[in-house]
């Protein structure tokens, strides 16, 4: 626990970035609690992944992953936050108040971005506060701000297939935190990018969660990225979609990404993985294929430079 | 190059021989006809005399009273200018017309079921099909013309934007519903600019339906403000090869550089726009 207080801490410590991002001085009453409340959806006769009896509450400010092999019902999951599915069981509730809808309050970032593009960067990122009825004049000015915060000054002016998968998603992200919402869903924003845009986008991401304080509900098959970005990791339970078991990595934040104790997280979360990944093998009647387990990590670990 | 060397023997093979102008025309016949359309007097196909390709000054006969030959109220310019106009009219109506059809099949499926096999049969049928019709109904004035035109593409506008809208990625919807465009913004921001290379593409493809049906129209209606199908049944009535081929050429070139220049343009900048190869 202390652990979590110290990245708290740390939190709070970071000034947030000079371009101000909009909620930076975030009110004393905090919002963004998401709970999904024993939720179930089912896809009758369809090779839509369900979830049944899913609870989850997201703290404000909380940074959640949701991580499970593919066809856990990840994304139905977050899709049902989004309110771009209604749950059949259950109820899911931002601030007390009841899902109903997409709503700009939850912005999502989508594995394929989903950028407009017959739009500019910027005027992606402005489209939403265009719908919201925000005069031109501060829409211009938070359009610049959002394009700061994800560095993409420069790049405004250009059309999204002139930009990489990696600013993409950048554009994608600014275009969702620039409407300040209450939640910041996230549905493998990453899975399409080379390893070294992923690391960067990692830092990126992390910096602005930081400084943004925003609740996000990232949904990933990596446990890497689960456990290098989240507060809580929420392994799901294939067929139907279940919560097996939730890991709180109470590392602070900023985090180095290749210090040992991720690595040892990442470690025991894929452990579980395996088995889940393995159980759902078995189901499909194959005999199942087990690795050849490695060395215990910590033998490695320790003795490296003992005799310096 | 080879089109100048195939033409020159053409040419050639006319003046060796000596084949009769009214059954087929030589090239210079050809361009005699189309300068004489423009009322400019040529006479290139003439047997090489002082002056060519000039007309002999003896044959000129005295110069008519009344106002001068001009080649911008000559019949061909008028002819094309009656037919823009009617191309522009009527094209615009099919737009609106198939364009309407196309989104409302588009977003109610039990109308698509309905009218689609339908659109696609009366695809299939040649457009001056609808002339005897349109006789019927309109009678033989610009509004059987208009009626042809707009049968003839109008359908096919409907299909090729229905088709479009259906391949827009439902992710814009999604964000589009994220961001907060509800209801018509919805339609206004994000479904309508999505379908904009569908769009291109319909049109494009609406546009040659339209030239085909406006000319086939004009051919038999025959109405008495000239379009360039008059100016080819013209030809017909009075047994002229020449003309005949030469409007025919002129229709030809109308359509491709319209075509090219226009609608090829259109979609060119609507795929750069959104990155398409």
């Amino acid at each position: 626990m202390s652990l979590v207080d110290a990245a708290l801490k740390a939190k709070r410590v970071v000034t947030p970035s000079a371009s101000g991002a909009p909620a930076a001085s975030a009110p004393a009453p905090r919002r963004g609690r998401l709970v999904l409340e024993n939720v179930s959806k089912d896809f009758a006769g369809s090779t839509v992944p369900a979830v049944r009896g899913v609870t989850l509450a997201c703290e404000p400010g909380e940074f959640v992953v949701v991580v499970g092999p593919s066809g856990c019902g990840k994304s139905t999951l977050l899709n049902l936050a989004a309110g771009m599915l209604t749950p059949d069981e259950g109820r899911v509730t931002l601030d007390g108040r009841d899902v109903r809808g997409p709503a700009p309050e939850r912005t999502m970032v989508f594995q394929d971005h989903g950028l407009f593009p017959w739009l500019t960067a910027a005027q992606n990122i402005a489209f939403g506060l265009k719908m919201a009825g925000v005069p031109q004049a501060q829409r211009e000015q938070r359009v610049a701000a959002a394009l700061d915060m994800v560095h993409l000054r420069r790049s405004g002016d250009k059309l999204i297939h002139e930009l990489s998968g990696g600013m993409r998603q950048r554009v994608a992200i600014a275009r969702a935190l620039v409407m300040d919402p209450a939640v910041l869903l996230m549905d493998e924003p990453f899975a399409a990018l080379d390893a070294q845009n992923r690391t960067l986008l990692h830092e990126q991401l992390q910096e602005l969660w930081v400084a943004t304080q925003k609740t996000v509900l990232f949904v990933t098959h990596s446990v890497g990225e689960a456990v290098r970005l989240g507060d809580r990791v929420v392994v799901l339970h294939a067929h139907p979609g279940r919560i097996r078991r939730e890991f709180r990595i109470a590392l602070p934040h900023p985090r180095n990404f290749d210090s040992p104790e991720i690595a040892q997280l990442v470690h025991l979360v894929r452990r579980e993985i395996e088995d889940e990944v393995n159980r759902v093998n078995a189901q499909t009647d194959e005999e199942p294929w087990k690795p050849q387990a490695p060395d215990d990590l910590d033998r490695h670990s320790v003795g490296l430079g003992g005799g310096i | 190059m080879i089109w100048i060397v195939i033409l020159s023997a053409w040419e050639a093979a006319y003046r060796l021989v000596g084949w009769p102008a009214w059954q087929f025309p030589a090239p210079s016949h050809v361009i005699d006809a189309a300068a004489g359309m423009l009322n400019i007097p040529l006479a290139s196909g003439e047997r090489l005399h002082r002056g060519w390709p000039w007309v002999d000054q003896d044959d000129v006969p005295a110069p008519a009273k009344g106002p001068p030959k001009r080649v911008i109220t000559s019949p061909l310019i008028i002819a094309n200018l009656v037919s823009a106009a009617r191309l522009i009219v009527g094209f615009a109506l099919s737009i609106v017309l198939g364009g309407a059809l196309g989104l409302a099949m588009w977003r109610w499926v039990e109308l698509d079921r309905l009218l689609g096999p339908l659109f696609l049969g009366l695809q299939t049928l040649p457009s001056v099909c609808w002339v005897p019709l349109s006789i019927l109904i309109f009678g033989i004035n610009e509004r059987g013309v208009l009626f042809v035109l707009v049968m003839g593409s109008f359908f096919a506008i409907a299909i090729a934007l229905r088709d479009g809208l259906k391949a827009i990625p439902p992710l814009y919807q999604r964000a589009g519903l994220m961001l907060g465009a509800r209801g018509w913004r919805l339609y206004r921001y994000v479904l309508i600019p999505a379908s904009l290379p569908a769009f291109a593409a319909s049109l494009r493809q609406g546009f040659s339906f339209a030239w085909r049906s406006l000319l086939g129209a004009e051919l038999i209606l025959a109405v008495e403000h000239k379009g360039l199908g008059f100016l080819l049944a013209t030809g017909r009535d009075f047994a002229d090869v020449a003309q005949v081929v030469a409007v025919m050429i002129v229709m030809v070139m109308i359509g491709m550089m319209a075509d090219r220049w226009i609608f090829a343009k259109l979609q060119a900048a609507v795929h750069r726009r959104f990155g398409l190869a």
